[in-house]
């Protein structure tokens, strides 16, 4: 890997995350002005987590602060708010946002000890929001079905409930590791969390067992259900199951619910990398292109190919790791990342194939016109919507994590 | 055709028309206000859909479909329940002082869509202003005049967001100002 372009960007990562916090605390998917000026709790938790990696604890603990105190009052966080903390959301249900929230929260916990945790860890900030914890929490297990231990959500991380509607990996893997997040921080606060502790139990078994195909030897996207109530779910109206390759596919292992030299993780991404790397371009695919819901032409995403590159790092294979990391380094474009990057083909077919269906809106045009006009357009690729702040969060965890390890 | 799990958004549709006839229009547009009062409580702060500065706006109309399939089965045309409930609150409107306060109605689940999206406004320390609606049984457009005049806008403005969109308002952050 070539460190000096590793760390520039990497400095440049901890400046765009420092950039595009609002003064609320809300971090910005994509800055003022561009295609996501709103605060996405998923996108938002990562900033947090990035925020933690980098040393930069105020920063989280504000960005934690103004997404605690937007819960809605049952207890969920939306798909995304504004910069005064109100709900603005125009999707359904998307629960790893109540995963991810605690799951940061846990991070800057653990981040604010250190290597002295007992004395060090900010308890007094998790007491304060004690109460946003309880009913985040709440509202997970609200959500879990009963017969099968998963948790049930409309959308997931590709806001796609053709594919996500039902008990979906990574919202199952973001919650449960949300859950253990706050029974780490409720024990340290000497607070009775074991009846949380039991349903995280139950979760992980459920992911371990029912979200995972021995045949396969892969973990699967999604059992597809309508009714999160459903009992016995053989008979909801969309009982099925989504086995198709997706980048997500990696999160038990990404949220900790599972060791990454387990064998169950390790063949996982052997499947991931042989059908979602790109054989054109490098970088990882989020999922197979004839889903054909490609949004500025199919093409690799940097933060799942951060995410991925953690598994190489951790189970020491150095190659590997250099191979993920090195494009990322790579394709950042003046030390920015953009949120995917396609060919001009592809993404001219995207075009030809959203226009004939008539499904192009406008926030769509807009994007279409900024990516034909951005720089890269010339060297033949679409680089679509840049800098976006996820993958800037991502490489700050995971160049932190080779680093340390290889650095 | 109705099916058990789907019998609910006309069933409810239904319980409109009932009301109308029992109590008449003013308890049943009381009844509908209450009604998305007390889901906006449930559901805390915030404006759903897009959002152009402080315009507000939802491309698809939430309630269409449902809508649609209900005025189907009586042969295309609006129940007379829904008419009278429409005409009642356009009266209302245009008779009253505060008439900006009462949405731009091209259909009777306008009255729920905006007594939730103004209660939700109000949680966030905002005044919803219903500016214009446009029906999605007919494209029809409808507007609240006063509404207009009070967000700042003209009709034209207004026309241009229901170009894309089936229903327009205004967020007013008075203290804002």
């Amino acid at each position: 890997m070539n460190h000096k372009k590793a760390y520039e960007l990497y400095e440049n990562s901890v400046k765009i995350l420092m950039e595009n916090q609002h003064e609320n605390g809300g971090f910005y998917a994509s800055p003022p002005g561009t295609r996501y000026p709103f605060i996405y709790p998923r996108d938002h938790s990562m900033a947090i987590i990035g925020s933690v990696d980098a040393g930069l604890m105020d920063q989280a603990k504000k960005g934690l602060d103004f997404v605690l105190s937007s819960q809605k009052p049952l207890g969920e966080f939306s798909q995304r708010y504004d910069v005064d903390g109100n709900d603005a959301s125009y999707k359904d249900l998307q629960i790893d946002g109540n995963g991810l929230v605690l799951y940061a929260l846990g991070k800057y916990f653990e981040g604010s000890g250190g290597s002295f945790f007992e004395a060090m860890a900010d308890k007094e900030f998790v007491l304060k929001h004690w109460e946003a914890i309880e009913k985040a929490v709440g509202f997970i297990l609200m959500n879990k079905n009963e017969e099968v231990d998963l948790i049930h959500t409309v959308n997931s991380i590709h806001e796609y409930p053709a594919y996500e509607h039902g008990f979906e990996i990574y919202a199952n893997s973001a919650c449960c590791a949300g859950i253990f997040a706050a029974v780490k921080m409720g024990k340290a606060l000497g607070k009775d969390v074991s009846q949380w502790e039991e349903e995280a139990n139950k979760i992980r078994n459920s992911i371990m067992a029912k979200l995972y195909s021995a045949r396969r030897r892969s973990f699967i996207k999604c059992i597809r259900v309508k009714d999160r109530t459903s009992n016995p779910i053989g008979y909801d109206a969309f009982a099925s199951s989504v086995i198709d390759v997706d980048a997500v596919e990696y999160a038990p292992a990404f949220f900790g619910l599972v060791d990454d030299t387990d064998i169950k993780v390790r063949s996982t991404v052997k499947r991931i990398h042989e059908n979602l790397w790109d054989k054109e371009i490098g970088g990882l695919n989020r999922y197979p292109e004839m889903w054909d819901r490609n949004n500025g032409g199919y093409g690799p995403w940097p933060h799942f190919t951060c995410e991925l590159a953690h598994h190489y790092i951790r189970v020491d294979n150095q190659d590997m790791a250099d191979l993920y990391l090195e494009w990322v380094v790579d394709m950042a474009h003046k030390n920015q990342l953009p949120e995917h990057i396609s060919t001009i083909e592809r993404f001219e077919m995207w075009v030809e194939d959203y226009t004939s269906a008539k499904i192009l809106r406008d926030s769509k045009l807009k994007m279409i016109e900024n990516t034909r006009n951005h720089p890269k357009w010339q060297d033949g690729l679409a680089y679509v919507t840049i800098p976006l702040i996820w993958p800037h969060a991502e490489f700050i965890s995971v160049y932190r994590s080779y680093m340390e390890k290889y650095g | 055709m109705i099916r058990l799990e789907n019998m609910l958004p006309k069933a409810f549709l239904m319980g409109i028309m009932e009301m109308v006839d029992r109590f008449g229009p003013e308890e049943t547009f009381n009844w509908l206000v209450d009604i998305g009062i007390k889901l906006a409580e449930i559901e805390g702060p915030g404006f759903e859909g897009a959002r152009e500065n402080n315009v507000n706006y939802l491309p698809v109309c939430p309630f269409g479909s449902d809508l649609v399939e209900f005025v189907e089965m009586y042969g295309g045309e609006q129940p007379s329940q829904f008419l009278e409930l429409i005409e009642h609150v356009k009266n209302k409107k245009e008779a009253s002082e505060d008439g900006w306060n009462y949405p731009a109605l091209s259909g009777v689940l306008g009255i729920l869509h905006y007594s939730y999206s103004k209660k939700r406004a109000e949680l966030a320390g905002a005044e919803l202003l219903s500016l214009g609606a446009k029906s999605p049984l007919t494209n029809d457009l409808e507007y609240n005049y006063k509404a207009i005049e009070r967000a700042g806008m003209t009709k034209e403005e207004v026309d241009d967001y229901l170009k894309k969109s089936y229903c327009v308002f205004k967020i007013d952050y008075h203290d804002k100002e």
